[in-house]
């Protein structure tokens, strides 16, 4: 379905930032990229089918624990 | 004279190319990274044989330089063939035994450089070649930053290495900072096409976000943030928006700027910043993402939302959940002793965030959240709903007695301290005040005042007496009547403070409690507590103080917990959401705001009224 997208994304995946998996050391520089530019396309995650909109769940904003902490509870009784 | 075939030619080729104005061609000729190829070892052998050091020799050599530059347009551009001049002497001069005089070098023919960027006419040809010397004066620079022992004895040689260390020292890394950021600001003031925050990148304003990543990487490095600050004013007050460069331009930039903002408290900007950053980053750009993640994680968590399960199994994820997952259960627990355990600086767990330079943003900003947990769930457990027929009619509120929170306290106190878990080195110490239990380590300096069994004994401690003998033991003293009375050497002149002393206590903190006060004193901590909750709008309710408690009116609508204890991302995301704009992202505006009075400011005036009238 996106033909030019896909031409224009093997071009600049000649030189792929760290295509191969790479052990991930703790290097605190922010390296330079391979390439200059790149289009959005090339930023989204693929992962999951594109039906999924990319949208990924990302952030928890609810996680209060609200499960019984049973001894906790016997205390304040 | 020996002939000079090599250097006629690179000459030549020069001038051309500054003719034809291409600076990506000039940069690519001047190279001076080793291993340099042969025909670059063959200028520098005729270098060497007809341009020996010596004065003579460096006129002679800018002479050669000054025809490079076009007479015919005012030919005023001299910063350039000084620059060549330079050029030529450094690859003839280089030395890579002495790495410090090589970085100093570079520094100059940089800063030279720098200078011809100046032009307003020329300058943009060599944007190129300063972007490369700057790459290579910053690679050198923080490579020496890291061995430290390359130059240790050249420095020792020049006697560099004892200087005055009443003067903050400037490092290489942060010399090197200060030369890109006048290059930078050569290429944020160029003042050709259309400038400022309406403009375009042309000329030298391609350079602008190249040289500030640049400079940013150096400032980040050397921890002089501060530094940054007017970098990032004269971005917001001066640049073309930033979505007008090229991605990889855009990520970097907005991966700094957000750590900056991080760093200074301005968590909300810092995620709009960090999150761009991680959405326009290029997804096989695993380790550029795995950094930002590293700073949008901790940034959203400050803020109240969790990474996912979904984030933190992606590819750039990979070790982080290890990191984060345990904090973010120690907040949703509450336990408020773990979570500072957790976070001593110190022990293990908060190793790895205090090399990000995480670790007191976390610790100071998250330690509210515990708190809420610790109060939701005390109010969950502890509180009194006022039966079903209150919460149908008009009965009290929902309320919680704070002494509830002090059983808590006590009890989690006691937990720990049976226990004993937790990093060896974070001392759950006997509670005889508030909530403040958590020690930290004794620091180095004065772990030696004690003794193995927390007894000082200056007398037989000859390690002490040597270092705070003059104070201990001076050679003589005043009397109460003011006379000066020698001492005998040796001879403590107050006493030994544990036996003549041991009955007065000394910590501020440790008067005589008795149980009473000591719950007292937690209430009140308790009741601050509460109320800096309240205010922050993390807690809904108010606090009664006569007979201590929490009320949560209004809760019918919502229900108790959702009233009490508000959603954390929304009520802080709600009270920051009304300023989204972002200090130093320079954003496009919107087309109603371009060309307004007042250089594009936008006045609002629907407040408004007609002159005249009151």
């Amino acid at each position: 379905m996106s033909n030019p997208t896909t031409q224009k994304a093997d071009a600049t995946e000649q030189a792929p930032p760290q295509a191969k998996p790479q052990v991930l050391e703790e290097d605190d520089e922010f390296e330079d990229f391979p390439v200059e530019d790149w289009p959005q396309e090339e930023a989204e995650q693929t992962t999951g089918s594109t039906a999924n909109g990319g949208s990924e769940h990302l952030w928890e904003e609810s996680w209060d624990d609200d499960d019984a902490a049973e001894d906790f509870s016997k205390q304040l009784q | 004279m020996a002939q000079t075939l090599v250097l006629d030619q690179f000459l030549s080729s020069l001038q051309e190319l500054v003719e034809k104005r291409d600076g990506a061609k000039l940069q690519d000729f001047l190279q001076l990274e080793p291993p340099l190829s042969d025909i670059y070892q063959r200028m520098i052998s005729e270098l060497r044989q007809n341009y020996a050091p010596g004065s003579q020799a460096d006129s002679k050599l800018l002479q050669r330089c000054e025809p490079l530059v076009p007479q015919s347009k005012g030919g005023s551009w001299t910063a350039f063939p000084t620059f060549i001049k330079l050029y030529l002497i450094f690859l003839r001069d280089m030395n890579t035994d002495n790495l410090l005089e090589t970085y100093n070098q570079l520094k100059a023919l940089l800063n030279q450089c720098v200078l011809a960027l100046g032009d307003s006419q020329m300058g943009v040809v060599v944007l190129p070649t300063v972007l490369y010397l700057s790459k290579v004066l910053a690679k050198l620079a923080m490579g020496l930053d890291r061995r430290p022992d390359l130059i240790a004895h050249i420095r020792r040689m020049e006697g560099l290495a004892d200087q005055d260390e009443s003067t903050e020292k400037v490092t290489l890394v942060e010399k090197s900072a200060n030369v890109v950021r006048e290059a930078f600001i050569k290429c944020l003031t160029d003042r050709t096409g259309t400038p400022g925050p309406n403009g375009k990148p042309e000329g030298k304003r391609i350079g602008i976000y190249l040289m500030a990543n640049l400079c940013l990487k150096l400032l980040f490095q050397c921890n002089k943030l501060r530094n940054a600050e007017q970098m990032f004013a004269s971005i917001s007050a001066q640049s073309p928006p930033l979505a007008h460069f090229p991605a990889s331009q855009r990520v970097t930039y907005l991966y700094y700027l957000g750590r900056y903002l991080f760093a200074n408290n301005l968590f909300f900007p810092a995620r709009i910043a960090l999150q761009a950053a991680y959405d326009q980053c290029h997804r096989q750009a695993i380790s550029q993402r795995r950094l930002i993640l590293s700073y949008l994680i901790p940034c959203n968590i400050i803020l109240g939302r969790f990474p996912s399960q979904a984030l933190l199994q992606r590819p750039e994820a990979q070790g982080l959940a290890e990191r984060f997952q345990p904090l973010c259960r120690l907040i949703i627990r509450g336990d408020y002793l773990a979570f500072r355990q957790h976070l001593l600086f110190g022990s293990p767990t908060a190793e790895w965030f205090a090399r990000k330079g995480i670790l007191f943003a976390l610790r100071n900003r998250c330690e509210i959240l515990v708190w809420r947990s610790f109060a939701r769930k005390v109010f969950m457990y502890g509180g009194s709903y006022g039966g079903p027929q209150a919460q149908a009619q008009r009965g009290p509120p929902p309320v919680l007695n704070l002494k509830k929170a002090v059983v808590a306290i006590r009890w989690l106190q006691t937990q720990h301290a049976q226990s004993g878990n937790g990093p060896a080195n974070a001392m759950v110490a006997p509670n005889l005040y508030g909530s403040q239990v958590v020690s930290e380590p004794t620091d180095i300096d004065y772990a030696r005042l004690e003794g193995a069994d927390g007894r000082a004994s200056p007398t037989t401690d000859q390690e002490i007496l040597e270092k705070y003998g003059d104070y201990l033991a001076p050679d003589g003293f005043y009397t109460e009547e003011g006379r000066s009375q020698p001492n005998q050497p040796g001879l403590l002149i107050d006493g030994d403070p544990e036996e003549d002393y041991g009955d007065y206590e000394l910590d501020p903190y440790a008067y005589d409690f008795d149980d009473t006060e000591a719950d007292i004193s937690l209430m009140h901590e308790i009741e601050s507590i509460f109320a800096s909750m309240i205010a922050q709008g993390l807690m809904g309710g108010y606090l009664l103080h006569r007979e201590p408690r929490f009320a949560v009116p209004g809760a019918k609508i919502k229900g108790i917990l959702p009233t009490g204890f508000p959603n954390v991302w929304h009520t802080i995301s709600a009270r920051e959401i009304h300023d989204a704009s972002v200090p130093g992202w320079v954003q496009s505006r919107a087309p109603a705001a371009v060309g307004a009075a007042g250089g594009g400011r936008v006045v609002n005036l629907a407040g408004a009224r007609p002159v005249g009238s009151q």
